[in-house]
């Protein structure tokens, strides 16, 4: 065979052919390596979002444009149209239904107004509707301090961020109510750098410190239930942790029971109020959904909240986690049914039965506490001294905080049934044992027949018994609705 | 020598030829280095992710219980001996490699029954005692349709990847996708520019 210098000396066109068919060949090469870099490149950007925002962007539609699927499963926590046996999303007057809490009350802003809240679409505008939050205005600041913002807003976790805490308590609640623009929404619960949960309230920060937990080494699951855990807890406000700040404080230092967190309000001689009625220096259980959820069996067995309050939905052929945070007993096929393989209407009525048991025995201890207050009001009118009826105020505080454990969480008698039950009976035995105590005090004092109950069958009547005057407050909230909200409003 | 010799082009031709052979050679070499070629040669499954559109199925497997103990290569690949692996390897790598440098991959990726052989073949590899444990076995006139004639896969439907797998199944997954191939120093280089 010739060589090619030799080939090409007699066809020297065919040195070109051989020139243009290498060419063609490193051309073609070039497009194959320019492809590999092209759909590399996709890589980047096929699974990542274009939308960037800061760390603390309060605004839920922002991050909706990127996430739209959950995005819009959470404004469906607008809807108010469902209603269970007991409870649901619409507001529910609670002292209409149960004008006896307005004794339990008295002397407390409860006992103006307890509307069951509505889903977290409307959680600055519930707190501003309220007539706990009064009306406001220059020459009168708002009776709640701007502690009360800390679970309404998406807002708070940049503010609280850039400020520290304690200058975010700072203050009556109106002085921030203008910067509250935004509902609870994403940046709530959610890092914005890559979504992971993350927990941005300082209080439970520090009440884990304070039980000596580390919340850093803290699994996935158990983030599912303690981002909730960030506001559905019990708390109460401080003025010990900086020098004329309501500092946000949940119990938890002996532990998360209700008799660890008597023990330690016990210790520092804490009461919310003073009962205007019985003067028995009172505790009022905010909401400890937490707490009374991790008595439970689900707890136990490591559901958690979001399990059955966000299960997974898939859309268009995708799983995502519904973000209607709402009642499973509105979307029982998501959830219950996922472990539960029974009807709706069976698992719907295991719920309700273990809900009428426990408020069966509620109402009882209801009605005894109430007699407590009125007897107790009964003795001091009779002229009861301080040292007879010490003992007895305390058993009232401590039949009464077991009382309201389990009736402010409105899902607690599903979550914790036997822990319910079980606080219930205890305050039974603990208010029984106050009324033993006040009709002795009562004879000793002269007076030894049933002490009258006041006609409280009515929200009105109760309230007009403990001395409310119900329409000022009601004249004065619709005018601070109807004015100073407008403004705020404006400045959206 | 000789060879070379013969192919040893003529005076005019010999700049650029060496310059075209360069080019060529750097071609390709870059070409190995953008597709992480040497990756597909071990069993880390980022390998198969390389192709971004492989995220779904890493995504499902990466949430399964499979992913305790297999890699893809586990029951995508098989082992009888090291030849028919790699040869496997080669024939589904140079098709996938085809396709998706056509842009010709389908919205949802079906197995092919080559590849559902071999996982069937992989599923019986590992869990072999599931059909040789005799308190299992049970002998009717369907003996023969439901343990020869059937695949795994065609009751365990969701094992391990679920049922939905279109590209677009898992927009948010986070998957080991190849980054950026532009090396920091050059980013920063033209960033203080």
């Amino acid at each position: 065979m010739k060589s090619i210098q030799e080939i090409l000396k007699e066809k020297p066109w065919l040195g070109w052919i051989l020139f243009i068919f290498t060419v063609v060949v490193v051309f073609l090469l070039g497009m194959l390596a320019s492809s590999i870099v092209e759909r590399r490149a996709e890589a980047v950007f096929a699974y990542t979002p274009r939308i960037t925002f800061p760390a603390y962007e309060p605004r839920s539609e922002k991050w909706g444009e990127i996430f739209p699927r959950e995005y819009f499963s959470f404004m469906k926590t607008s809807d108010t149209g469902f209603r269970s046996k007991y409870n649901g999303s619409m507001t529910i007057d609670v002292l209409g239904e149960s004008p006896q809490m307005v004794i339990l009350w008295a002397g407390y802003p409860f006992s103006k107004d307890y509307r069951q809240g509505r889903g977290h679409y409307y959680s600055v505008e519930d707190i501003r509707r309220t007539l706990r939050t009064g009306a406001p205005s220059k020459d009168a600041p708002g009776p709640m301090p701007n502690t009360c913002w800390t679970c309404k807003s998406s807002n708070v976790p940049g503010m609280i961020s850039s400020s520290g805490p304690s200058v975010f308590y700072q203050g009556a609640w109106e002085t921030k109510g203008p910067e509250m623009t935004n509902a609870i929404g994403c940046a709530d619960c959610h890092n914005a750098e890559n979504m992971n949960l993350k927990i941005t309230r300082p209080a439970l920060i520090e009440a884990f410190n304070a039980m000596d937990k580390d919340l850093s080494r803290i699994s996935h699951q158990e983030m599912r239930s303690l981002v909730c855990a960030q506001c559905h807890v019990e708390y109460y406000f401080s003025r010990d942790v900086t020098d004329g700040v309501q500092y946000l404080v949940y119990p938890w230092k002996y532990g998360t029971g209700a008799e660890d967190m008597e023990k330690y309000y016990d210790e520092i001689a804490f009461s919310d109020w003073t009962h205007s009625l019985s003067r028995a220096p009172m505790l009022k259980a905010q909401h400890p959904d937490y707490e009374m959820y991790l008595t439970g069996t689900h707890a136990s067995r490591g559901v958690s909240c979001a399990d059955c309050h966000m299960p997974f939905i898939s859309e268009g052929g995708q799983k995502f986690t519904d973000h209607h945070i709402q009642s499973p007993l509105n979307n029982v096929g998501n959830s219950c049914q996922v472990c539960h393989r029974e009807e709706t209407a069976r698992l719907v009525n295991d719920v309700y039965l273990r809900q009428d048991k426990i408020i069966e025995n509620r109402k009882k201890l209801e009605m005894i506490l109430v007699k407590c207050h009125l007897e107790a009001k009964a003795a001091w009118d009779y002229g009861a001294k301080e040292e007879q009826m010490k003992e007895i105020l305390t058993y009232i505080r401590r039949a009464q905080w077991r009382w309201d454990f389990v009736a402010a969480g409105h899902g607690n008698s599903f979550h914790s049934p036997v822990e319910a039950s079980r606080l219930i009976a205890d305050g039974i035995a603990l208010a029984s044992e106050a009324r033993l105590r006040l009709s002795r005090v009562l004879a000793s004092l002269g007076y030894n027949k049933e002490v009258q109950l006041p006609d409280i069958t009515t929200k009105l009547k109760a309230q007009e018994y403990i001395g409310l005057d119900m329409k000022k407050l009601e004249t004065e909230k619709s005018e601070f609705l109807n004015k100073v909200i407008r403004e705020w409003d404006k400045g959206k | 020598m000789k060879i070379i010799r013969k192919i040893y082009p003529p005076g005019q031709f010999r700049i650029p030829v060496i310059i075209l052979c360069g080019i060529f050679t750097g071609l390709s070499l870059f070409s190995l280095y953008i597709s992480r070629f040497f990756s597909y040669l071990g069993d880390d499954p980022s390998a198969c992710v390389n192709c971004h559109i492989m995220a779904p199925q890493y995504a499902t497997w990466f949430h399964s219980s499979h992913r305790e103990k297999t890699n893809c290569n586990d029951c995508h690949v098989p082992h009888g001996n090291v030849f028919r692996k790699y040869m496997f390897k080669a024939s589904d790598g140079l098709r996938h490699a085809a396709v998706f440098t056509m842009r010709k991959e389908p919205q949802v990726i079906f197995i092919k029954e080559a590849g559902s052989k071999v996982v069937q073949e992989n599923c019986i590899r590992c869990h072999s005692e599931l059909i040789t444990d005799s308190r299992l076995a049970v002998y009717n006139k369907e003996t023969n349709h439901g343990r020869e004639e059937r695949k795994c896969i065609d009751c365990h439907r969701e094992t391990p990847h679920g049922t939905v797998n279109s590209l677009a199944s898992v927009p948010y997954a986070r998957v080991p996708l190849p980054e950026s191939p532009v090396p920091g120093w050059m980013k920063q280089f033209r960033q203080n520019k």
